[in-house]
C-alpha cells in the first residue's frame, strides 16, 4: 500500500448503518467518516441514537445492515459465524478504547490492574512490562500515586481516568467515548475533560458522543446532530454550534441552552 | 447428678483422632462443593439448556432430599457395584449436597454483576469465556464469600451425620468411648464444646475474608 493511500483510509468508517430493536429503528442509515488523527463529535436529544451508534462501531450492538470499517478493515462480519467472528472481533477490539458513561471499573482489581490486564493476557506482555506501561498511562491522566489503590476508594472523575488510562493501555487506534462526564457531578467534569484535550493535543483519533456542548466545540475537527436515529445536520463545530442550517439543530441547542441556564 | 470427666480424659485422643478427620472431610468437601458449585453455576447459566437442564435438576434433588437420606443412597447403592471407603463415600455425599446449595449461590451472585462489567471487558478485546473467568467470576465469588461462609459452617456440623455409614468422625470416635464409659453427658459437652470451638475459628476466618475483600466490590 503507497503511503498516499495509507493517509488517505479513514480511521473510521461507517457506511448507511441500520439499526432495529424488535420493531423500533433506532439507526436508520448512518454515515460517518472519522479520519486519522481527527475528533468528531456527535450531539443530540435522549433516545436518538447516539450511543447505539457508538457502540455499533465496536459490535456491542450487532448492526442489521451497512457497513463499519476500522483502518480500512470491516467490523461488522455478517457471513462470519461462531468462534471465527468472536476471534475477528476480539482482535479488532484490541484497536479500540472505549469508555463508558458509567466507567466501568473492575471493582475487585487495583487501579494498576485495571490498566494493565489486557495487555498482559491479550498481548501476553510480563508483569514488569505492564506495570511499566500501566504506570506511563496512569502518568498520562495524572493518577500514577493511585497506582495500587482500588477503584471503590476513587472518585467519579478518578474513576473515568483510570478507564480512559485502561483504553489507552492497549494503544488503540481510535477512542470511543459514550457521554464520559455525563455521571459525573459537575466540579469532576473539567479533570476528564482535561485529560480528553491532552488526548486531542497528541493526535487520537476520536468519536465523542457528549451533551456538552461549549466542550465539543473546543476540541471537534467536525460536529454531528443526530436526532430520531439519522444525521440531521453535519459541519464544522464552530458553524453547527453558533448558525446551523437546520430548524431541529437550532431548536435542539436553544433547549439546551435554557435547560443549563 | 454428678459429672466425671475421667473418661472423657483417657479417651481424649481418640476425640482428637475424630476432630481430625472430621477436619479432612470438611476440608474435601469445602473444595469440592465451592469449586463443583461455581463450575455447576456458570454451566448452567452460559450453557444451553441440553447442558443446563440437568445440572438444575441436580441442584433442585440434592436441596430437596434429606443429607442422610442421600447417603445411605451413595452408600449401599454405590456399595452394590464397587467397594468404596465410608470417608469416600461420605466426601461424596456431603459435597455434592453442598455443591448443589453452593451452586445455588453464585447463580445468584454471578447474575448480579453488571452488564457493563462484561461489555467493559468485550471492549478490550477478551473473549466471552475469558470474561467470564477474569471480570465475572471473581468478583461473584467475592460476592458469595458471606452466604458461603454459612454454609461451610453448616456443613462441617453436618459431617457428624457421617457417623450414620461409619465414618470414625468426632461423633462416632466417641459413640465407643460412650458406651464403654457410661458417660454420655461428659462426653457430649466436650464435643459440642469443640464443634463450639471450631464455629468461632470458622466465623472469625469468614470476617476477615470479607474485611480482605470488602472494598473491592
Ligand atoms: N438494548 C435495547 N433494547 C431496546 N431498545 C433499545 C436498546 N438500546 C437502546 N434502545 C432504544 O434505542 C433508542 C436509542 O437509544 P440510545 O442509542 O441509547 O440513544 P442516546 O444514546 O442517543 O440517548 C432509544 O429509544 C432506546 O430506548
Ligand atoms: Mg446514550
Amino acid at each position: 500500500m503507497s503511503t498516499e493511500q495509507q493517509t488517505a483510509t479513514p480511521m473510521v468508517e461507517v457506511r448507511n448503518v441500520h439499526k432495529r430493536f424488535g420493531n423500533l429503528e433506532v439507526l436508520k442509515g448512518i454515515n460517518l467518516t472519522v479520519d486519522r488523527g481527527k475528533i468528531i463529535s456527535i450531539i443530540g436529544p435522549s433516545g436518538s441514537g447516539k450511543s447505539t451508534l457508538l457502540r455499533s462501531v465496536n459490535n456491542l450492538e450487532v448492526i442489521d445492515d451497512g457497513v463499519i470499517l476500522l483502518d480500512g478493515v470491516q467490523v461488522n462480519r455478517p457471513d462470519m459465524k461462531g468462534m471465527a467472528f468472536e476471534r475477528h472481533i476480539n482482535h479488532i477490539r484490541q484497536n479500540m478504547g472505549m469508555v463508558f458513561q458509567h466507567f466501568n471499573l473492575f471493582p475487585h482489581m487495583s487501579t494498576i490492574d485495571n490498566v494493565t490486564l489486557a495487555p498482559r493476557k491479550l498481548k501476553g506482555m510480563d508483569k514488569k512490562a505492564a506495570r511499566e506501561l500501566g504506570m506511563e498511562q496512569l502518568e498520562r491522566v495524572g493518577l500514577a500515586e493511585k497506582a495500587d489503590v482500588f477503584p471503590n476508594w476513587l472518585s467519579g472523575g478518578q474513576k473515568q481516568r483510570v478507564a480512559i488510562a485502561r483504553a489507552l493501555a492497549m494503544k488503540p487506534k481510535v477512542m470511543l467515548f459514550d457521554e464520559a462526564t455525563s455521571a459525573l457531578d459537575p466540579e469532576l467534569v473539567e479533570e476528564v475533560n482535561q485529560v480528553m484535550r491532552s488526548l486531542a493535543d497528541e493526535h487520537m483519533t476520536m468519536l465523542i458522543v457528549t451533551h456538552e456542548m461549549s466542550f465539543a466545540r473546543d476540541v471537534s475537527d467536525w460536529a454531528l446532530f443526530m436526532d430520531g436515529g439519522v444525521v440531521v445536520e453535519e459541519s464544522a463545530p464552530d458553524k453547527l454550534f453558533s448558525n446551523p442550517d437546520q430548524e431541529r439543530t437550532r431548536n435542539f441547542l436553544q433547549k439546551h441552552l435554557e435547560n443549563n441556564k | 447428678m454428678e459429672f466425671d470427666f475421667s473418661a472423657v480424659i483417657t479417651y481424649f485422643p481418640t476425640l482428637l483422632k475424630g476432630v481430625g478427620v472430621a477436619a479432612l472431610v470438611a476440608l474435601a468437601v469445602a473444595l469440592m462443593s465451592v469449586l463443583g458449585g461455581l463450575v455447576v453455576a456458570v454451566i448452567s447459566i452460559y450453557t444451553n439448556k441440553v447442558v443446563s437442564a440437568p445440572l438444575r435438576f441436580f441442584i433442585w434433588l440434592f436441596m430437596t432430599t434429606p443429607l442422610l437420606l442421600q447417603l445411605y443412597f451413595l452408600y449401599f447403592g454405590l456399595g452394590e457395584w464397587i467397594l468404596i471407603p465410608a470417608v469416600v463415600v461420605g466426601i461424596l455425599g456431603l459435597g455434592f449436597h453442598y455443591m448443589a446449595y453452593n451452586a445455588d449461590i453464585f447463580i445468584t451472585t454471578i447474575k448480579s454483576v453488571s452488564g457493563g462489567q462484561y461489555e467493559a471487558s468485550r471492549s478490550l478485546g477478551f473473549g466471552h469465556w475469558r470474561t467470564i473467568l477474569y471480570i465475572i467470576v471473581p468478583q461473584a465469588f467475592i460476592r458469595s464469600i458471606p452466604q458461603l461462609g454459612n454454609n461451610m459452617i453448616l456443613m462441617v456440623k453436618d459431617t457428624s451425620v457421617l457417623s450414620a455409614i461409619g465414618v470414625a468422625e468426632l461423633v462416632y470416635a466417641s459413640q465407643y468411648a460412650i458406651s464403654v464409659s457410661f458417660r454420655p453427658f461428659e462426653f457430649f459437652i466436650v464435643i459440642a464444646a469443640m464443634y463450639y470451638v471450631i464455629n468461632i475459628v470458622m466465623e472469625l476466618g469468614q470476617a476477615w475474608l470479607e474485611r480482605q475483600t470488602s472494598y473491592r466490590h
